[in-house]
């Protein structure tokens, strides 16, 4: 508890520090004032445990199921139609995305610097950047994981993530729903006794009639764990491919 | 009453697990647009390749059948990430190697792959010794 207390003082000490260097944060709006000396600023950092110690695995129904369905509209549909599953990118090692990374059963790591919080995933080796200082995206910032703002309110962080690229399999591959360059995800995270929490919102009016949201928790990596790297392989991403009976052979 | 069997199979599965019987799997696809939950097909081979890499390791088995003629099988395990949690490491099983293993047979016509395998040694021992014991040592 001691521990964590310090951590906490090392964080804002950091962000207190950093004004008077030029970054002048508080001068923002909300949206990109994340670090205001006002701001409850949660201790987010460690490595977190999303196995199934933490919560039921990803699968057709988890975590989008009846109650949290996207209501498709006619193109996403159409993209079902077509779609089958060994056309997801992921059997050539294309890394996940939101909103899928985050619910992956692996371990993930949060780092929380003063203008950035950093969130490594161990699955496919990812590393997505939260930008806290206010910066724009421009046109070169399309991206597999999108371009990514926060800020932090009432010991909470808040994220909102835009300028993904078009993928396939993007919303979900389990039930082959694309997403679109107009996708946004939004995510609010903060900590419940050893808990992490997170509810995750995707807008994407490609091919949805309005937002959907799931909430999940990760519980703390045990003492010693550290991430292992994911390397994916080609040959093995693609090995069960031919166990498939295809529907256009 | 779902709940409840679902409450019931998680805890047989977590034994048979922690028994080091049960491979671990880590989701990355599903299994049943591959494999067919409802044939079950066990066998014996002998390891001819142990590939263990993410996202899935595979392993490569010499099968006789009943006529004396040897095929290759091809058994999906779970993530090398997941796997090494649990005491696998790639020499944990290596060319020459026999097991005995059953699991959902691979549904494309005349394919030869398992899933989601209950696997042993020739001897039914545990292909991973005290791997359950590690895996509590980390949680």
């Amino acid at each position: 508890m001691k521990l964590k207390t310090l951590k906490q003082m090392v964080i804002r000490f950091l962000v207190i520090g950093s004004i008077p260097l030029g970054m002048q944060l508080v001068a923002m709006g909300p949206e990109s004032s994340a670090q205001g000396v006002d701001s409850h600023i949660p201790d987010l950092a460690g490595i977190w445990d999303g196995t199934p110690r933490s919560r039921p695995v990803n699968g057709e129904r988890v975590p989008w199921g009846e109650e949290n369905f996207p209501d498709l509209n006619a193109r996403a549909k159409a993209y079902q139609e077509v779609w089958e599953e060994i056309m997801a990118p992921k059997y050539d090692c294309q890394p996940a995305s939101s909103p899928a990374i985050q619910y992956d059963p692996y371990h993930m790591q949060v780092t929380q610097w003063p203008d950035r919080v950093l969130l490594r995933y161990e699955k496919d080796d990812q590393l997505r950047t939260i930008w806290l200082d206010g910066r724009e995206p421009t046109s070169l910032d399309f991206s597999l994981q999108g371009f990514s703002r926060g800020y932090y309110e009432d010991g909470s962080l808040y994220v909102t993530t835009t300028h993904f690229v078009f993928d396939i399999a993007g919303f979900d591959d389990y039930n082959g729903i694309p997403s679109s360059s107009q996708k946004v995800v939004t995510e609010r995270y903060w900590s419940e006794g050893e808990e992490l929490n997170m509810t995750l919102t995707v807008e994407d009016p490609m091919f949805f009639n309005g937002p959907v949201s799931y909430t999940t928790r990760w519980l703390p990596a045990g003492e010693d764990y550290k991430l292992a790297a994911y390397g994916c392989d080609p040959e093995a991403s693609r090995a069960s491919v031919r166990f498939y009976p295809s529907k256009y052979d | 009453m779902n709940s409840y069997r679902n409450f019931l199979v998680a805890i047989f599965v977590a034994g048979m697990v922690l028994l080091g019987y049960v491979v671990p799997g880590m989701a990355h696809h599903a299994s049943t647009p591959f494999y067919d939950p409802e044939t079950v097909v066990e066998l014996q081979g002998s390891v001819t390749r142990f590939v263990f890499r993410n996202p899935h390791a595979f392993l490569f088995l010499d099968v006789e059948d009943e006529n004396g003629q040897v095929s290759e099988w091809q058994v999906e395990l779970g993530a090398p990430v997941g796997l090494r949690r649990v005491g696998w490491t790639p020499d944990s099983l290596t060319v020459g190697t026999v097991v005995k293993l059953s699991g959902r047979k691979s549904r494309a016509e005349g394919s030869q792959g398992v899933c989601c395998v209950r696997m042993t040694r020739e001897d039914d021992s545990p292909i991973v010794e005290g791997g359950g014991v590690r895996e509590r040592e980390q949680n």
